[in-house]
């Protein structure tokens, strides 16, 4: 669905990004993590046709970028960036309506996006009525209206409450359920190994490693086992030749209550692979 | 261009201007204008022809100029311009959308504000064709000039020089009381004077064809701002 290869993109003198390579197979749904400044949002940009690569290629469901701009392209993107923005004097519906024309979507969508989002009673309200999360729902609902076959999502929960990032969260899943093609970008660890099928760490214009969020996770896991006995004491061994015996001694011996491996965060990966931390 | 995508920005966008109180009071700016003008001095008659044609370059500068430059900067400072060209509609889609508000708008503050100063004769198929082009070039200016801009705040920078030199121009004769001077010379090649001839009955093709120069040079400007803000991303 997605194909990127040796991609590249400089303002200036400065490279955003450095020949970046990543493939995103239909229905899948693809994070791309890594601080601000990375080089996510160029990505994106450069995914959505609105900045042009400087070298390499790109192709987004069988379109090359040379034709980014069709209408045939756009009309199966759904796209929510940091930078979308509504009509704040119109209505929810206003708003919303105004998209489902532009993109010759069925009148009934309007309802039913908004019951999804639980905004169903908004829908009259000025947005400029609207708190933040409820107008972050409502682009969500502006960039799935017209069902599209791929979605680009640049840091779609950011500086959002826990209610609306679950809500978000909920819809993505049916979304990803349905088989959207997803790609987003985060700095939020919990949404991309919630979400995420694989994920991409971005450092730098580069890209440092590639794999399932449970994959990286057991890949740079600690090669360390915790031991935990009923008097509270807790034992941590490494896992290797010399402590096999004390660990198969532990299996069978009951003052032992719980055995346990411990398995890196993704931002603790993430920090292992390209040494720094991801904020 | 698509008349689907077209008819909805054009909603879109005269709900906006409806509940923009800065772009709702410019239609009411010529009204107010004119009905002061024609209540002025009921036995002096007629009221001037300059002070009729100035009432006409106040609504095209304030309603069809500002009011597309005031909406093109607004998509562009809240950021909505960037969803609406993600979207599968144009700039054509979206700048001709717009443009039937103005012309919508502009229609309205200019049949009104005649109909308060009773000016007889107004309607002639002459001076209409002369305000249409009139039209087009204050639109064009607009759209131009609204592509560039990136606030609302900066669209009266360009709005006050524009409106002194284009909408007031017949002002000069209060101004420069020398008849031959060259300032005056040059405001008579100006589009308002165009179509104060027009509309004095003295029009002929020499002033439909400096309307259309007009027009032709409002357009590259137009043509310029497209190219300009394609290549700043």
């Amino acid at each position: 669905m997605i194909h990127v290869t040796d991609l590249k993109k400089t303002f200036g003198n400065e490279h955003a990004l450095k020949g970046i390579d990543f493939e995103v197979g239909k229905g899948e749904v693809f994070g791309l993590l890594g601080p601000s400044g990375s080089g996510k949002t160029t990505t994106i940009k450069l995914l959505t046709g609105e900045f042009r690569p400087d070298g390499g290629d790109i192709e987004v469901n069988g379109t090359g970028s040379r034709h980014f701009g069709r209408t045939s392209y756009v009309r199966n993107l759904g796209i929510l960036s940091d930078k979308s923005a509504l009509y704040e004097r119109l209505t929810v519906r206003d708003n919303l309506e105004l998209f489902r024309k532009l993109y010759g979507a069925p009148k009934q969508v309007v309802d039913e996006v908004l019951d999804k989002v639980g905004l169903a009673d908004e829908k009259d309200k000025r947005v400029s009525k609207l708190s933040k999360g409820m107008k972050q729902r409502v682009l969500l609902c502006k960039a799935v209206l017209h069902k599209p076959d791929v979605m680009f999502l640049d840091e779609p929960t950011s500086a959002l409450d826990p209610t609306t990032t679950e809500k978000i969260h909920e819809m993505l899943e049916d979304l990803k359920g349905e088989g959207t093609t997803i790609m987003l970008t985060t700095h939020n660890m919990d949404e991309a190994t919630r979400l995420c099928d694989r994920v991409a760490f971005l450092h730098e214009g580069v890209i440092k490693e590639t794999g399932a969020p449970e994959v990286l996770r057991h890949k740079y896991k600690r090669n360390e086992v915790h031991l935990t006995y009923e008097d509270g004491g807790v034992r941590t061994v490494g896992r290797d030749e010399e402590n096999s015996g004390l660990l198969r001694a532990a299996l069978f011996d009951e003052s032992v209550i719980d055995i346990r491996t411990d398995f890196p965060t993704l931002g603790e990966v993430f920090k292992k692979v390209t040494g720094k931390e991801l904020v | 261009m698509n008349i689907t995508r077209v008819m909805a920005i054009f909603e879109k966008d005269y709900k906006e201007f409806m509940r923009n109180m800065m772009l709702f009071t410019s239609v009411l700016i010529p009204m107010v204008l004119a009905a002061f003008f024609g209540r002025m001095d009921p036995e002096a008659g007629a009221l001037p022809s300059e002070l009729v044609i100035i009432i006409v370059g106040v609504v095209f500068t304030s309603v069809t100029f500002s009011g597309m430059m005031t909406m093109m900067a607004e998509e562009n400072e809240k950021d909505t311009l960037r969803g609406l060209l993600q979207s599968p509609a144009s700039i054509l889609d979206l700048i001709a959308g717009k443009s039937l508000v103005i012309i919508l708008m502009t229609v309205i503050s200019l049949a009104a504000s005649i109909f308060l100063i009773e000016s007889d004769g107004f309607w002639s198929l002459e001076n209409i064709a002369g305000l249409m082009l009139l039209g087009i070039f204050f639109l064009n200016l607009g759209i131009g000039i609204g592509l560039l801009v990136k606030s609302v705040a900066t669209t009266s920078v360009y709005l006050i020089p524009i409106m002194f030199l284009f909408g007031f121009t017949p002002y000069i004769e209060f101004l420069v009381t020398e008849e031959d001077h060259i300032a005056r010379q040059i405001a008579e090649y100006f589009p308002l004077y165009q179509n104060l001839y027009i509309y004095n009955g003295d029009g002929g093709a020499a002033e439909f064809l400096i309307l259309l120069a007009w027009v032709a040079a409002s357009l590259s400007i137009v043509l310029w701002a497209f190219k300009r803000r394609k290549s700043d991303g």
